[in-house]
């Protein structure tokens, strides 16, 4: 793969190719050559990822189709057939499906409604020059970073309704003990509880880099107007926000849509079918229930609910550049 | 003067408040390592002990007796580590493709395939994955592992390198340019080298996401190839009461982290931050 050593091949040590570069001569008549050899080095720097998002990536969504109107399983000895869109009709236009998509929906709704306000609030204030906030920001931060298996094993033993921790702080509250697993309100505010303690986190660190980049002097222009630290936070600081804030949102309703291994541990989608997202749901089919076609027609469908996220992308990111 | 006591009260108020978070963030982890250090009886004990209890080790001297945890671990650093470097490996080539070129052949597409891959749920493509590598005997081998791993964290591996990719003077590569050096001999020479500590704190954050994956081991792992996360949720199905040596298999995965997040603190948070602000 090594190309043949230039000439000058030696000596391009990065100090000095800087060095040199006071005593350059414009490039302007070379741009054209530049940027066609630029494109032809691109196109070469991208076959690697082309190499393996294909057959990982994009294969496999040709073979779920496929696989989507047969009706293999892990079960039956017999040959598999295809079935036509039997899978979508059994198993994507139902009661079970569609109420997997309102608790996807119904924990990405709570979720974001707690957490963004949550996670500004925390970011406002270790944006404060305060002495210390370095530390706490560190301490803060912990979360996001932890394995969600092993933080929803963790919180899974503190919701323990007999020898859990926070059954026992709320009843030290005087406060109703809950069978936090065993019942669907509870479970389902479970879910969020554990999701929240490692997304705010996230979305207070993207929301502080936000804050930190923005420029001081529409700020101190409207404290010298005379308006109060509310109304310059409302009227100054958050409208310059918006972009970062739109960003954030974005990614946590992405990986809200996703959220898979949190409730893997915690509820297994239980009580019943009240816990259980559209991701969880799909796990089942194909791995408790051993359906891989029904499973496959669950999920192309999935993969065609993501596509808009493409142009919201696309939009979000440019308005924030 | 009255200005001066308001902002005193804030400073306070903030202190306060940012106490509380700080706590409601650490107790989980807290309570997670004080578990695993915890007798059988001192672990049940209602009301719950929270300083004062008697220290054993024995919750990890039994993980480390049991040779399929060791196995396990070393599994997990195994992959974690071919992983990482398979994915900042690839995805340096293409950030730098993306942010030195606007217009080429296949740009487009990329773009695409990178953000849906980044915004579909993994089970989308683990269900038809699993059947692939059943069909041709690829199930519960490290490499598959680690490929799929990998292709897992490149949306991620690339939206975070572009930008520092996109912050090196071009003035740098033209002048090696004139001096006659080839493309591959400019990234490797002067693009990497300037590169390196973003490219350094990206594979940290990599090594992260692969050394909490779970889906793709627990699907197309095997007895043989299990990993930590994968291992850690067997406690709730056949082991219910094993909260001991939960907790200190738990806090075997989490240390690491907690370690590493604190040597490279400031790195850490500034490739992240960059990532999502400029992409």
């Amino acid at each position: 793969m090594n190309p043949p050593a230039a000439p000058g091949d030696v000596a391009l040590e990065p100090r000095e190719a800087s060095l040199g570069l006071g005593g350059l001569p414009p490039m302007k008549a070379r741009t054209s050559s530049i940027t066609r050899r630029a494109k032809r080095t691109a196109i070469f720097g991208t076959l690697p990822t082309w190499l393996i998002l294909i057959p990982i990536g994009a294969v496999p969504l040709v073979v779920g189709l496929w696989l989507s109107v047969r009706d293999e399983n892990l079960v039956s000895p017999l040959p598999a057939t295809y079935v036509g869109l039997e899978n979508y009709r059994t198993d994507v236009f139902n009661a079970t499906f569609g109420k997997a998509l309102i608790v996807t929906l119904v924990i990405m709704a709570i979720g974001l409604l707690v957490q963004v306000p949550l996670g500004l609030f925390l970011a406002v204030l270790l944006n404060r020059a305060v002495r210390g906030t370095q530390l706490f920001r560190s301490a803060l931060i912990t979360p996001m970073l932890l394995t969600p298996v092993a933080v929803a094993l963790m919180f899974r033993f503190m919701f323990n309704s007999e020898l859990g921790v926070i059954n026992w702080a709320l009843s030290s509250l005087h406060l109703p003990r809950l069978d936090w697993l065993g019942e669907s309100g509870p479970a389902l505010l479970a879910v969020v509880i554990v999701d929240s303690w490692q997304a705010v986190p996230f979305i207070m660190l993207l929301l502080l880099a936000g804050l930190t980049a923005l420029p001081q002097g529409p700020k101190e222009a409207a404290s010298v107007d005379g308006a109060s630290a509310w109304q310059s936070f409302r009227y100054v600081t958050l409208p310059m926000l918006t972009p970062v804030l739109l960003v954030t949102i974005m990614i946590r309703l992405i990986d809200g849509f996703k959220l898979f291994d949190i409730i893997f541990i915690l509820t297994r989608g239980g009580p019943g079918t009240d816990t259980q997202t559209v991701s969880m749901l799909d796990y089942n089919t194909a791995f408790t229930f051993l359906a891989t076609s029904r499973a496959a027609a669950i999920g192309t469908v999935l993969a065609i609910l993501t596509l808009p996220v493409y142009f919201v992308w696309i939009r979000v990111t440019r308005i924030e550049q | 003067m009255k200005r001066s006591r308001s902002r005193l009260f804030t400073d306070i108020a903030t202190y306060f408040i940012l106490a509380v978070a700080t706590l409601f963030a650490l107790f989980p982890v807290y309570w997670t390592i004080a578990t695993s250090l915890k007798t059988r009886p001192d672990a049940f004990v209602n009301p719950p002990k929270f300083f004062s209890f008697d220290l054993t080790w024995e919750n990890y001297t039994a993980l480390f007796e049991d040779p399929t945890f060791v196995r396990v671990y070393i599994n997990t650093i195994v992959v974690t580590l071919f992983s990482t470097l398979l994915a900042v490996g690839v995805g340096a080539m293409a950030s730098y493709s993306l942010a030195r070129s606007r217009r080429f052949a296949g740009r487009r597409p990329l773009e695409v395939s990178l953000i849906l891959l980044r915004a579909m749920p993994a089970v989308v493509l683990i269900v038809p994955l699993y059947d692939m590598a059943a069909r041709f005997g690829l199930l519960g081998r490290l490499p598959t592992l680690i490929v799929i791993y990998s292709v897992f964290a490149l949306p991620f591996a690339i939206w975070i390198m572009t930008p520092f990719f996109a912050a090196i003077p071009m003035e740098l590569e033209e002048s090696a340019r004139v001096d006659g050096a080839s493309s591959f001999t400019i990234f490797r020479r002067i693009v990497l080298p300037i590169a390196a500590p973003g490219m350094a704190a990206t594979a940290i954050f990599v090594a992260l996401l692969e050394w909490n994956e779970f889906l793709v081991p627990v699907v197309l792992g095997s007895e043989s190839t299990k990993t930590l996360p994968v291992f850690i949720s067997g406690f709730i199905s056949a082991r219910n009461l094993d909260w001991g040596p939960m907790a200190a298999a738990s806090s075997l995965a989490i240390i690491p982290i907690v370690v590493v997040t604190i040597l490279v603190q400031r790195r850490l948070i500034g490739g992240l931050s960059s990532g999502a602000l400029k992409e």
